[in-house]
């Protein structure tokens, strides 16, 4: 009440009290918003560490936030089960924040540091490359260089074209290798008796079967690493593909892309007036019979789909001759993380060998190793050959025969855009 | 100061401490969402570089037109279907018997289901091989579109039924108090069923009716959800389409993102400020 | 004259309820009889199946262990998804979500009466502007406070927790200032004056007279108001910061991939039952409703 006493004596007090507020909401808020428009200066932050026993002494009794795709319900318990209780043995309380696509973590880092939050960010950990890594890069979001400090980093092999660049970008030490993965195109053996052999082949048989075909709708991961596969094929292999994007080299190669998915077009499912959002309505459409061929980036995820009966008992994976693409996942530390020793404990934890051989399970999850099998010792690399081979999956030695490499990241967006204005759009 | 002066003043007073806890949560939300967002669409709150005044992400999105048309093609028609069958819920629970009872019950159960579930239990619902088809023995190939389809069929299906289940919860709770007894002086002067309903519960309803109507309009153009996994790939709606570029991997993204959510916002404001006059026309001659 | 006018069924008059007051819902006057019977029951169905039929995935694929296309029904009835609903964190993210969402009604609901209180009574001056204020966070998408209000919350160092229910608050004062309006332009200031005029402090007459006869309208708008923080996604996502997983967040994230059916069912349907219960004891709160009585 004491407040309002110096407006007492207006002559229209209410008028004089009322006006004033929204006077000063909007100024404050106004006043806020301007302050944020100097872009905050991101230049590269966080703790320095000399060796690995100061990161162990700073990460000790920290809690980190791991914010991962929370839609695999084998990654969650794993993480939950395994990966957590040996991180807590360390003094690190993992916990795992699920969300439905990567970029919410990446867009809450991007929104903290655009409010000039650097140092108390809510992401600590993420799974996460390409693009998403890209980006992060670019807006200096990433805590770097110090993947080399883990002890864990012995056991991958430095020279692993799949770990060093992600998806055409150094990786810097910005993120740490977790596990693998291998495009895959997946086919129902009691439908497909005889599967095609080369990408083009999957594009002519699915125009002999009209209707048991499609790919998700790019940007969804999978649908835009798709596009990248039917690059290579009609440009007569990767080799033609130039890794670095340029502007000519798009122009030069893409219009046979979107010629031959226009054509593609009538004979998928719905001939080709919608696709699905993403790979995990593709992958219903495979498990309820509507289409007879499907593709994924987490071949992992397979055998589990199939012991518990989502996917069809003849599920199987295609491998073809010319190879397809293959690339690793990470753990990134935001810059602006509170927890980055913590965070760095559990990236470390994550390449240890127990870890990866129990992730590597496909009763576990199945992921595979990104350790440097033939670095190993004898007794770890049996633990390795020993691991349960998948009825569904085949090895990741088979799986990456003519791997091959991943595109730089600008040339995602370039072909996910093209495909909406030209594929979507007819 | 007599007494006869202090009072209005001791009112006004008394008013402005009263509304002013309501006014400050609204009043940052509200100017603070739409300054930054018009701030940022203007390219002067950017990710990365220095912030530079300019209109270019209003240029730079592609189909906008097109997207504007279809957001307001789903929102007139699920909101029209709505307003329809919530109106007919509300007057069939305010009649008390039984089945006005179950219809309460079930209609109160949908207001709780957040939209997302709606839409996954939809999609379940209605897909080429979802329950429906299955239960009917209906193989995918000829089941129609329904999602994804070119009707937008599961889409404008969610939105209507959730919002129609929220316009009867609107109706009955402000309304129920007044209505009946007004109807049963109606019936007791000889009105029939028909003129009843059309000369006393409509009315009566109205109101709210329209109000819960603005509100449902109104929330179908700005959620992204239900259109983004019920709906077709291209065209999309304006609030995908925001969604979309927000999450687009690129630094360059944001600001065309904060222009679809200006226009998004400007567009609902347009046609529910429409919706407030004819509320006050309503109220002048009720 | 039609036919409902003239049966007013006196033979039966002990049908009703002792307490039924007049009014209430169901006045045998306003029953109806022959065709309009027949064509009310097949409406009331359709409404019915109307609201239901969506419920039914729920209801299948709860217990569905197994449910392959093209099966009519659920192959194998079992409770994995429970289970898989549980090992994802369900049980904490329900007692968040409820924690969150009573907070919010908690604090939009008094807001909100109390806002309504001042506007029916037209004592406020720009009351017009200020309905419009207080109306406008329904016309403000959700995507937009992703966008912008984010830095701005994040700048001012609002933990996300207190940032997530301001928010929330903000979204839900318009249903409750709204739904509170409505019962306040048939709440009669005579009950308080008379309990003034007969010697009652204004406290006791705001707690023993006013807010008794107001309690169901404040249960109605608490209801909204815990709607509006039990099924947001959006904000609580991107406002809360992975501070706060609530069930929505779980249930987006389970129902992002693939073959989760049946955990994605079962947190559905446990989504719905708080709300239902509350909305019980909101239609036990027999009215005291000042409207109603006249």
């Amino acid at each position: 009440m004491q407040i309002w006493l110096p407006f007492r004596r207006a002559a229209s007090p209410t008028t004089a009290r009322r006006r004033i507020l929204p006077v000063l909401a909007t100024a404050a808020v106004t006043a806020l918003a301007l302050s944020a428009c100097s872009a905050p200066t991101n230049t590269p932050r966080g703790p320095e560490f000399f060796d690995w026993a100061d990161v162990q002494i700073a990460a000790d009794g920290q809690t980190v936030k791991l914010w991962m795709w929370g839609g695999d319900d084998q990654g969650n318990a794993y993480v939950d089960d395994v990966l957590a209780p040996a991180a807590a043995a360390q003094g690190v309380t993992l916990e795992r924040v699920p969300i439905a696509d990567t970029k919410d973590a990446l867009n809450r880092v991007f929104t903290e540091l655009q409010a000039g939050r650097n140092t108390d960010g809510a992401v600590d950990l993420v799974w996460i490359n390409g693009d998403n890594f890209r980006t992060g890069k670019q807006a200096d979001a990433w805590f770097c260089e110090w993947t080399d400090l883990l002890p864990n980093m012995t056991l991958v092999s430095d020279s692993d074209p799949l770990l060093t660049e992600d998806f055409g970008t150094p990786v810097d030490g910005c993120e740490a290798p977790w596990h693998k993965a291998q495009f895959s195109f997946v086919y129902n053996e009691a439908t497909v008796p005889n599967p095609p052999t080369t990408i083009e082949g999957i594009l002519d048989w699915a125009e002999d079967n009209p209707g048991r075909f499609t790919y998700p709708a790019a940007p969804d991961f999978t649908g835009s690493a798709f596009l990248r596969e039917v690059l290579y094929s009609v440009s007569g292999g990767y080799e033609n593909v130039p890794s670095v994007y340029s502007d000519d080299a798009f122009a030069e190669l893409s219009p046979a892309l979107y010629e031959r998915l226009d054509q593609l077009a009538p004979s998928l499912w719905r001939e080709g007036t919608t696709y699905p959002a993403t790979s995990e309505q593709l992958t219903k459409l495979f498990a309820d019979g509507e289409i007879d061929m499907m593709m994924t980036y987490g071949p992992a995820t397979l055998t589990a789909l199939v012991e518990n009966g989502t996917l069809p008992e003849t599920t199987r994976v295609l491998t073809v001759e010319d190879g397809t693409l293959g690339n690793a996942s990470f753990f990134g530390i935001p810059s602006n993380s509170g927890n980055i020793a913590g965070a760095m404990v559990v990236a470390n934890e994550a390449l240890s060998v127990e870890q990866q051989v129990a992730k590597a399970d496909p009763a576990v999850w199945g992921q595979f190793t990104v350790l440097d099998l033939d670095a190993l010792s004898a007794d770890d690399r049996a633990l390795f050959d020993a691991l349960p081979q998948s009825p569904v999956v085949p090895t990741f030695d088979i799986l990456s025969q003519n791997a091959n490499p991943e595109l730089s990241a600008e040339w995602v967006p370039a072909l996910d855009d093209g495909w909406r204005t030209t594929i979507a759009a007819r | 100061m007599t007494a006869v002066q202090s009072r209005p003043r001791r009112q006004g007073m008394r008013a402005t401490l009263l509304v002013l806890p309501a006014i400050i949560p609204v009043a940052i939300v509200v100017i603070g969402g739409i300054g930054t967002t018009v701030v940022q669409s203007l390219g002067l709150m950017p990710l990365v570089g220095t912030p530079a005044l300019s209109v270019d992400a209003f240029e730079s999105t592609d189909n906008l037109l097109g997207s504007a048309l279809l957001s307001l093609g789903i929102a007139v028609v699920s909101t029209t279907i709505a307003a329809v069958v919530g109106f007919f819920t509300a007057v069939l629970i305010i009649s008390g018997n039984w089945g006005g009872r179950i219809v309460g019950a079930l209609s109160a159960a949908a207001v709780t289901v957040p939209h997302l579930v709606g839409a996954a239990s939809v999609g379940l619902l209605l897909s080429d091989s979802g329950v429906l088809a299955r239960i009917l023995g209906i193989p995918p190939e000829s089941w129609p579109a329904l999602v994804a389809g070119p009707t937008w069929f599961a889409v404008i299906a969610e939105y209507a039924w959730k919002e129609s289940a929220f316009v009867a919860l609107i109706i009955v709770g402000t309304l129920a108090t007044r209505i009946t007894s007004y109807d049963e002086t109606a019936a007791v002067l000889g009105a029939s069923r028909g003129a009843r309903l059309r000369l006393v519960l409509f009315p009566l309803a109205a109101p709210s009716l329209l109000v819960a109507s603005a509100i449902a309009f109104a929330y179908t153009l700005g959620s992204y959800e239900v259109a983004w996994l019920l709906g077709k790939t291209y065209p999309e709606p304006l609030s995908v389409m925001a969604l979309r570029l927000f999450n687009s991997a690129s630094l360059t993204a944001r600001p065309e993102a904060a222009a679809v959510a200006v226009i998004t916002l400007l567009l609902t404001a347009a046609i529910v400020g429409v919706a407030m006059l004819g509320l006050r026309r309503m109220r002048a001659w009720q | 004259m039609s036919v409902s006018t003239t049966s007013v069924s006196l033979d039966k008059p002990v049908v009703h309820p002792p307490r039924r007051m007049p009014g209430d819902h169901g006045s045998p006057l306003t029953q109806s009889r022959g065709v309009a019977r027949v064509l009310r029951i097949v409406s009331t169905a359709l409404i019915a199946l109307w609201f239901a039929l969506p419920f039914l995935p729920l209801m299948l694929w709860s217990f569905a262990n197994q449910w392959m296309h093209p099966a009519a029904f659920p192959m194998e009835a079992g409770t994995d998804g429970l289970t898989a609903a549980i090992a994802n964190g369900g049980g904490r993210a329900f007692l968040h979500s409820l924690l969150l969402s009573l907070v919010v009604a908690a604090i939009a609901t008094p807001l909100g009466a109390m806002a309504a209180r001042a506007l029916s009574r037209g004592h406020v001056r720009f009351g017009k502007a200020i309905t419009v204020l207080l109306f406008s966070p329904v016309l403000l998408p959700p995507f937009a406070a992703v966008l912008g209000l984010n830095v701005l919350l994040l700048r001012a160092w609002v933990p996300p927790a207190v940032g997530v229910v301001l928010v929330l608050v903000a979204v839900a004062i318009p249903y409750t200032t709204f739904s509170m309006r409505a019962a306040y332009a048939a709440y009669d200031d005579g009950f308080d004056d008379a309990a003034r005029t007969l010697g009652a402090s204004s406290r006791l007459t705001l707690w023993r007279i006013h807010l008794p006869l107001i309690a169901p309208a404040l249960a109605r708008s608490a209801f909204l108001a815990f709607l509006v923080g039990w099924s947001d996604y959006l904000i609580t996502l991107v406002v809360g910061g992975g501070h706060m997983i609530t069930l929505p967040l779980i249930i987006a994230s389970s129902a992002s991939g693939v073959g989760n059916e049946s955990s994605v069912a079962v947190l559905s349907l446990s989504a719905v039952i708080p709300p239902l219960i509350l909305l019980g004891f909101i239609a036990r709160t027999r009215n005291l409703d000042p409207g109603k009585q006249r």
